[in-house]
């Protein structure tokens, strides 16, 4: 098994020097590892006073987040990424298959999906904003404006984009005329799909599943601005332990559980899908 | 059949994603001081807008911001690219992990642990620190961009380029990047369009008066939806547009010098 | 037309003494001489107007200054301002003690304002710089409880926390707290809004349950905590800056808040603001200068600037919050219907029965989880 993964990453790509990664090497090491140790040094620390942090190594902010409420607001934040990803999937999907296969100007089309990404994330939002609004014709009736629904809604505008690049992505490497020629033999359109596009596609959506997802568990700014701040996910946990609880080392501590739960997640998921694509491949 | 239904999908995909943004241009024309109350057309918001320092130093900031972190994340991200895949297991094992965990990580946890950091190291916030923290995801952005073509591209060429006596650098700029360009570029756009459009990490790490555009209309959002705001909103998808058009035009030729060249099927 | 009461409160000092909040207010006391050693260097005041010029970065809750006074003080100082906002005065806090530096002027509350010195964040403040404020400013609001030597601090505005609602729209007229939510939960569930803060929401709540709005104890803090995630799934939203719009709109018809926006909403639709009878919170929003100021010259020379009365009342005008300007000195320059307004200059038996937000660590720390458990039922 080892040393048929040694072989896969042996032909994957041309040769270039280790060392052209000691730049990013040194920035992430720098700007990224360096601060979350901190901030896990102060999820086992503890408040004191207005907003003191004491560093007295102790477990307190760990146990307080056993509190049933807490699991509720992680199982909330869990649902509301599948329910997200998978939406973003079913609806981008087509659309990236439609570029990769069909379309005739496929960079334009492909740029057309990026501009909306372009446009300040806040924009986006604030348009909802502007089309939930109970007097705005039609959509405004139906009185979604600070609801779960419009969370869900602008989660899935807001992070569409990111799932339709990496598809589009994978897709585009494909040799049509396999599907084609598949077809011609007498493999039902789906099955050509099943046995030809999907192992292709497979990366694709793996990355952006995980593209997707990932943002999705820290959500912030929808749930604020869509959802009139009323249901909080994990993200705005973290935020407002910081912006307004003052409690540094208990949104730490909430950060880190975060940061483990999705990264347990995402290991179990890319370890799924690549067994998948090894026994497929 | 299946093709007609996909691009009926496709069409209506794109509906979703413009519709929302249509509605802005269309109520920024608005001379009305209430967003919905339509008071017939009127471009008195852009000028008002243009006029307004408040934004137009913030969509300054911002641009500086967005076109450095796509820079710099370009470099870092696809030397990263190439020196992945022949690396050792046990160095590039921990190496993708870190990428990965910099996309894991959510925003939020990061801006305040770059915040905290920044703090502790005595490093006074403002436009830099909003850049060193967007380039950390975006390198991670563009890396992983640039290697998903990378790892599918063939070494042939490349071990030809080595056979030939070329170094590293001249097999870099003559054989590999010519096929990696739109890659790198695509890469580019979208560390631009992350820095650009980032609202949270550099809502933490941002200093006194060194506001980005996100920013400055988070502030102005709290006073509920405003006609100044739909204005700024359709400048900057104008703006967004014209660099699309160029990132096109770009994209095209390159695509056409692809076709030309003798590297058929990549 | 003045205002009886608050003509009552000027005059007469053993009124001051009855509640709490016009305790606060009284806390000063008739002191005026004690800064008198203070105001000798008409040099140095010379000095600090030479010095006068650059960039001042004003950090402030949201559309809490008259947008002509900037332009009117930037005209006459050149001076120019850099403007960034807060919604809360724990964000406030959560900045600058992460760090940031370089704002020379923000307008916490009264409670914050001992925080932040406490911890060392603010800069003492120069009275030697600020004689108009020395000659204008309305004696019961020096030395304040929570900052007693103004040392830290020169008060802004005041007013108080209750609730509004649109009296076209609701008809029930309440008056108190209890009306305010089962109101909420019962007929209006869905079209209301509670102000995005700590203090004020689970304070008005305690009020409610006959508790102190300061309580320290983790029993009622409880039980107003569960009044709050009660009335949460009613909630429109839970905001400190849109509910002024909503109201307007409409899409909202009441809403825990200020007095201010209150009074900004009655301005125009029929709207009432209402301090509940069984009490709330009394406030006063209070200048202070960062450290790290990088212009403190003209933090100083605004706070001196918008106490002369007629630019004070064009900020009163605007705010519709408490002037803390000598009462006698606005009623020349100020707009009747404003300086009449009992929603913007509250009657004293109004404000005996408020207090301010004092809490200490512990009890700000009970009331963080209750607000943490409350946003995430």
């Amino acid at each position: 098994m080892r040393r048929r993964a040694e072989e896969r990453v042996g032909a994957g790509g041309p040769r270039y020097p280790a060392w052209l990664s000691l730049p990013a090497i040194a920035w992430y090491v720098a700007f990224f590892v360096c601060p979350l140790a901190i901030m896990a040094v102060f999820s086992f620390s503890r408040r004191e006073g207005f907003s003191d942090i004491v560093y007295d190594f102790n477990l307190e902010n760990y146990k307080d987040l056993l509190d049933p409420l807490y699991g509720e607001v992680f199982t909330r934040t869990l649902g509301l990424a599948a329910v997200g990803t998978i939406a973003t999937l079913v609806i981008g999907f087509p659309l990236a298959y439609y570029l990769a296969r069909y379309a005739k100007h496929k960079t334009l089309l492909l740029l057309l999906v990026v501009v909306p990404f372009w446009t300040s994330i806040l924009i986006r939002t604030y348009a909802w904003l502007i089309i939930f609004d109970p007097d705005f014709p039609v959509i405004g009736a139906l009185d979604l404006l600070y609801t779960t629904k419009a969370v869900y809604i602008g989660v899935v505008y807001t992070y569409l984009p990111l799932m339709v690049l990496p598809l589009y992505a994978a897709l585009e490497r494909m040799d049509w005329s396999l599907v084609e020629a598949a077809e011609d033999l007498g493999d039902s359109p789906l099955r050509a799909f099943r046995r030809i596009t999907l192992p292709l596609a497979t990366p694709g959506i793996v990355a952006g599943s995980l593209l997707v997802f990932i943002p999705m568990m820290g959500e912030y700014l929808n749930p604020v601005l869509l959802g009139g701040d009323k249901t909080i996910y994990a993200g705005n946990l973290i935020g407002q332990q910081f912006l307004l609880s003052r409690d540094w080392p208990f949104g730490s501590a909430i950060a880190m559980v975060l940061i483990l739960s999705m990264t347990v997640i995402v290991l179990v998921y890319a370890r799924m899908t690549s067994r998948e694509e090894a026994l497929s491949g | 059949m299946g093709r007609r239904l996909i691009g009926g999908w496709a069409a209506l995909v794109y509906v979703f994603l413009y519709a929302p943004i249509l509605v802005v241009v269309v109520y920024a024309f608005n001379g009305g001081r209430q967003v919905l109350n339509w008071e017939g057309f009127s471009t008195k918001w852009f000028g008002e807008a243009l006029s307004d320092p408040t934004i137009t130093e913030p969509l300054k900031n911002s641009l500086v911001i967005g076109v450095s972190n796509a820079l710099i994340a370009c470099v870092l991200g696809t030397a990263l690219a190439l020196s992945m895949p022949r690396m050792h297991r046990w160095v590039r094992v921990p190496v993708d992990g870190l990428v990965y965990m910099t996309l894991v990580t959510p925003e939020i946890v990061f801006g305040i642990s770059a915040l905290i950091f920044f703090v502790q190291a005595g490093v006074g916030l403002g436009l830099k620190t909003i850049l060193i923290a967007h380039v950390v995801f975006n390198a991670s952005v563009v890396a992983l961009i640039v290697r998903a073509r990378f790892v599918g591209m063939g070494e042939s060429l490349e071990e030809a380029s080595y056979d030939l006596g070329a170094g590293p650098l001249s097999t870099f700029r003559q054989v590999t990047l010519p096929r990696l360009a739109p890659a790198i570029l695509a890469g580019g756009l979208l560390a631009f369009t992350f820095s650009f459009d980032d609202f949270i990490t550099s809502f933490f790490v941002s200093g006194a008066g060194t506001t980005t555009l996100p920013l400055r209309i988070f502030s102005s959002l709290r006073f509920g939806i405003s006609p100044v705001v739909n204005a700024t909103a359709v400048m900057i998808l104008a703006l967004t547009l014209a660099a699309v058009v160029i990132a096109y035009l770009v994209l095209r030729r390159t695509g056409s010098e692809r076709r030309g060249g003798a590297l058929p099927g990549v | 037309m003045i205002d009886p009461g608050w003509e009552r409160q000027l005059t007469r000092r053993g009124v001051l003494a009855a509640g709490a909040a016009t305790a606060f207010l009284a806390a000063c006391g008739g002191s005026s001489d004690t800064s008198s050693e203070d105001k000798d260097d008409s040099a140095d005041k010379t000095k600090a107007a030479a010095e006068l010029g650059g960039t001042l970065h004003y950090y402030n809750w949201a559309d809490y200054v008259n947008p002509e006074t900037y332009k009117a003080f930037t005209a006459e100082t050149g001076v120019k301002i850099k403007k960034d906002f807060f919604v809360s005065n724990e964000e406030l806090q959560a900045k600058l003690q992460g760090g940031a530096r370089g704002f020379d002027l923000a307008c916490p509350t009264g409670y914050m304002v001992q925080i932040l010195a406490d911890a060392g964040l603010l800069e003492e403040i120069d009275w030697k710089q600020l004689p108009t404020v020395e000659k204008n400013l309305d004696t019961r609001f020096r030395k304040l409880p929570y900052d007693p030597q103004d040392k830290w601090s020169v008060p802004k505005d005041w007013g108080t926390t209750g609730f509004m609602y649109r009296s076209d729209l609701v008809k029930e007229k309440p008056t108190t707290w209890r009306e305010f939510v089962d109101l909420a939960k019962g007929p209006y569930s869905g079209k209301v809004t509670v102000l995005d803060g700590i203090p004020e929401c689970v304070g008005s709540m305690l009020v409610m349950l006959g508790h102190s709005f300061n309580s320290e104890d983790e029993g009622e803090i409880d039980e107003a905590k569960k009044e709050l995630i009660d009335l949460k799934p009613h909630l429109l939203a839970i905001t400190s800056t849109e509910y002024k719009q909503m109201l307007i709109a409409g899409k909202a018809v009441m809403s825990l808040g200020w007095n201010g926006d209150g009074a900004a909403v009655a301005a125009k639709k029929p709207a009432e603001y209402v301090v509940a009878e069984e009490g709330g919170e009394f406030w006063v929003d209070a200048y202070v200068i960062p450290t790290g100021a990088k212009n403190p010259t003209a933090a100083h020379a605004w706070i001196d600037y918008v106490y002369d009365p007629e630019h004070n009342s064009l900020e009163t005008e605007y705010t519709y919050y408490g002037s803390p300007v000598k009462r006698d000195l606005l009623e020349p320059v100020m707009d009747k219907k404003v300086f009449a307004n009992d929603d913007v200059f509250p009657p004293v038996d109004t404000l005996e029965k408020m207090e301010p937000n004092s809490v200490s660590p512990e009890g700000t720390k009970l009331r963080d989880r209750a607000w943490t458990e409350f946003k995430a039922a």
